[in-house]
């Protein structure tokens, strides 16, 4: 039988052609939250996870501040552009961001936030803010309330600590915060003298752990809540020449803080995951969509945190937990 | 300059009169320092000013190049990011360097000498757009506000660049004198094993800075107040066309005040790498730029141009950042702070106006 070439073109069309149209790609946005490391510890997870799934991934613009202003708009560009089956966003504001992010999944797109949260981040119970599939994120009411624990450790549960903070408006650091308060209350000798807010800049987290080091001379031990709040505090405490008498705990692991670990400037790093975190969160997307009846996503994923002391720094188990 | 023109209609003000007024910033400093005496404990302290005139030493830095360029009748709102691009690249550059096999002290000090001369290049760009283009000031060094922002996130990909020698921050946090009182003097350094818990009775006098930072200002106050080159600067934010009549190089001059405000961002940003040990870009909401124009305002200059001193606007760091410390030691809420500060501007610049005469 002599097979007629159109035919042929036809059939070639359509090998090549089908299993495009079969398996569309799943299209991720990923929007981070500010541009700072652990947002780009964040994209190397979510990078990974996404190559290993075969979806399409965006990175959307990072926003430079902090702040629903700055973020809503890239948002909303980066939707426009690409219409994502799945959005990864780390929301600046618990309540700024719930309209657009509702229009959004309106729209046909589903939600994980990670790293910070919609309302109180329970997404379980209905309101108005439960239509994300999940929060992948750290326990922060944990985390600081167990860095108060290795804290009162540290200074052998007496005497008064210090937190510097940075934004006020957001769901991480007000748990960190909280967390901490209620950890500290737990130990009688101890006191929480107060709680300042550098709102991410490193020269303004030095002047004002300098100032509470004036207010209160025989502060032991500083919280630090992120990169910039602990980076100016122990170097405040460097400035003040009190290294080794204040007792410091930072969350997030960066270079600079772990090499601050080694040399006796800090005393306990907490990392959290944020490669993990964002991988988490490109696998429970992923698998979602491609079975949406049958699958179940929790609707809160905790990845834990690790901490760095002078004792476990170089173990090489450790290593990967560092931000870069 | 203002003051002699309009001083013919209302009766001569008594010298003191004038003088008090002319430095009312450092009055109100003082008041600061009378009031928070009483209100905030160990304000008065001698480690509590030291403290914070060493950490206002990049802000003086960046209030002095803002005073040249606001005398002229312009404005510099690149200073900020020039000044995080110059701490970055310095510290890249020793990581660099360190990495080639070069010692400590040599790749730091070839790295600095590196980033001052890369430091007049954002002004010099500055300088050329606003002279040769007529761009308006405002949007040119906005334009380089943007630019140098984002190279100095380029190069450091977001992270603050660690891993540099240890006795950068040694040095830039150093005091010339340690002493225990009643006991010993040692100089530079604490001495070798002296035990962490007893730190506190430490005392430590002189950062380094402080001799570092009043040479610097010396310096420019005296280039500014006794030599043709800051008449000139005078002359132009006075009347540009006078200026072009008496027959000075306006543009050239032009180009000269940019290029030293940026040159002052980068000796800033090379500063803090040693007061920090690391490279750190400038956050965006730092704003840097703001405040160093908001000192030079309370130090009584004008923004329209042709007054304006070094004295002054250090003067108006100075009282930004007591005033800060102040308020925070007394216990008053950080939010209330920044109220504090927007206030205090809006009133430096009513007392410009209400008192044209005075000043």
């Amino acid at each position: 039988m002599k097979k007629s070439p159109v035919f042929l073109a036809i059939l070639m069309i359509a090998l090549v052609a089908l299993p495009g149209f079969s398996q569309a790609k799943i299209k991720v946005l990923f929007m981070p939250g500010v541009t700072d490391p652990f947002y780009f510890t964040m994209e190397k997870g979510i990078r990974a996870a996404a190559a290993k799934a075969g979806v399409d991934l965006t990175v959307a613009e990072y926003p430079k501040a902090w702040g629903p202003e700055y973020q809503i708009p890239i948002l909303q560009a980066a939707v426009a552009r690409q219409k994502p089956d799945l959005l990864l966003i780390a929301p600046t504001s618990t309540d700024a961001l719930k309209a657009p992010l509702k229009a959004i999944y309106d729209g046909g797109t589903e939600i994980i936030t990670v790293d910070t949260f919609l309302g109180d981040g329970d997404y379980s119970k209905p309101s108005d803010y439960s239509f994300p599939l999940s929060y992948i994120g750290s326990d922060n009411e944990l985390g600081g309330k167990q860095m108060a624990e290795h804290l009162a450790k540290l200074v052998g549960e007496t005497g008064k600590v210090f937190c510097e903070a940075t934004n006020p408006d957001t769901s991480s650091v007000q748990g960190r915060v909280k967390g901490f308060t209620a950890g500290v209350a737990e130990y009688p000798n101890m006191t929480l003298v107060g709680v300042e807010w550098c709102l991410d800049v490193q020269q303004k987290a030095q002047e004002q752990t300098l100032a509470a080091l004036q207010k209160n001379k025989d502060i032991v031990g500083i919280f630090g809540t992120n990169v910039f709040s602990a980076q100016g505090a122990y170097q405040a405490v460097v400035n003040a020449g009190l290294t080794g008498a204040v007792k410091i705990c930072s969350w997030d692991a960066t270079k600079d803080l772990i090499g601050a670990l080694k040399k006796g400037q800090v005393d306990l790093v907490l990392a959290q995951k944020p490669g993990e975190m964002g991988s988490l969160a490109v696998d429970w997307g992923v698998k979602y969509l491609k079975d949406k009846k049958n699958v179940k996503v929790p609707k809160k994923v905790i990845p834990g945190f690790e901490f760095f002391t002078r004792d476990n720094v170089d173990d090489p188990s450790m290593q990967q937990f560092i931000y870069q | 300059m203002a003051d002699t023109a309009s001083s013919t209609a209302a009766p001569v003000p008594s010298p003191l009169v004038r003088a008090a007024a002319r430095n009312w910033s450092a009055l109100f400093l003082i008041l600061l320092f009378v009031a928070f005496g009483f209100a905030a404990p160990n304000f008065l302290s001698i480690q509590n000013i030291q403290s914070v005139v060493h950490l206002q030493t990049v802000p003086f830095l960046l209030a002095a190049s803002e005073t040249f360029v606001i005398i002229t009748g312009g404005i510099d709102l690149s200073i900020g990011f020039v000044m995080g691009l110059c701490s970055v690249s310095a510290a890249e550059i020793v990581q660099l360097l360190a990495a080639k096999g070069l010692s400590g002290g040599t790749a730091v000090a070839l790295a600095s000498i590196a980033v001052l001369l890369l430091s007049l290049l954002p002004g010099l760009v500055n300088g050329v757009v606003i002279t040769r283009f007529k761009v308006p000031p405002f949007i040119a060094t906005l334009g380089m506000w943007g630019m140098a922002n984002g190279l100095a996130l380029k190069l450091c990909d977001g992270f603050p660049v660690a891993g540099l020698p240890d006795f950068l921050p040694r040095l830039g946090n150093g005091y010339l004198f340690y002493a225990l009182p009643g006991n010993f003097v040692s100089l530079f350094d604490k001495p070798a094993g002296f035990p962490d818990a007893r730190i506190r009775e430490l005392w430590r006098l002189i950062p380094f800075s402080l001799p570092f930072i009043v040479a610097v200002l010396g310096f420019l106050a005296f280039r500014l107040s006794r030599t043709p080159f800051g008449r000139h600067t005078y002359a132009i934010g006075g009347s540009m066309d006078a200026a072009v009549r008496s027959g000075i190089d306006v543009d050239r001059h032009l180009v000269k005040v940019y290029v030293l405000s940026s040159f002052l961002a980068g000796v800033g940003g090379v500063f803090n790498v040693f007061q920090t040990g690391i490279g750190n870009y400038t956050t965006f909401n730092a704003s840097y730029e703001f405040f160093a124009i908001a000192a030079v305002v309370i130090g009584g200059a004008s923004l329209s141009g042709g007054k304006g001193r070094i004295f002054g606007s250090a003067v108006g760091v100075l009282v930004l950042a007591f005033l800060e410390n102040g308020l925070d030691i007394s216990g008053v809420q950080p939010f209330y702070r920044y109220i504090a500060v927007g206030v205090l501007l809006v009133v430096a610049v009513v007392i410009d106006k209400l008192f044209p005469d005075l000043l």
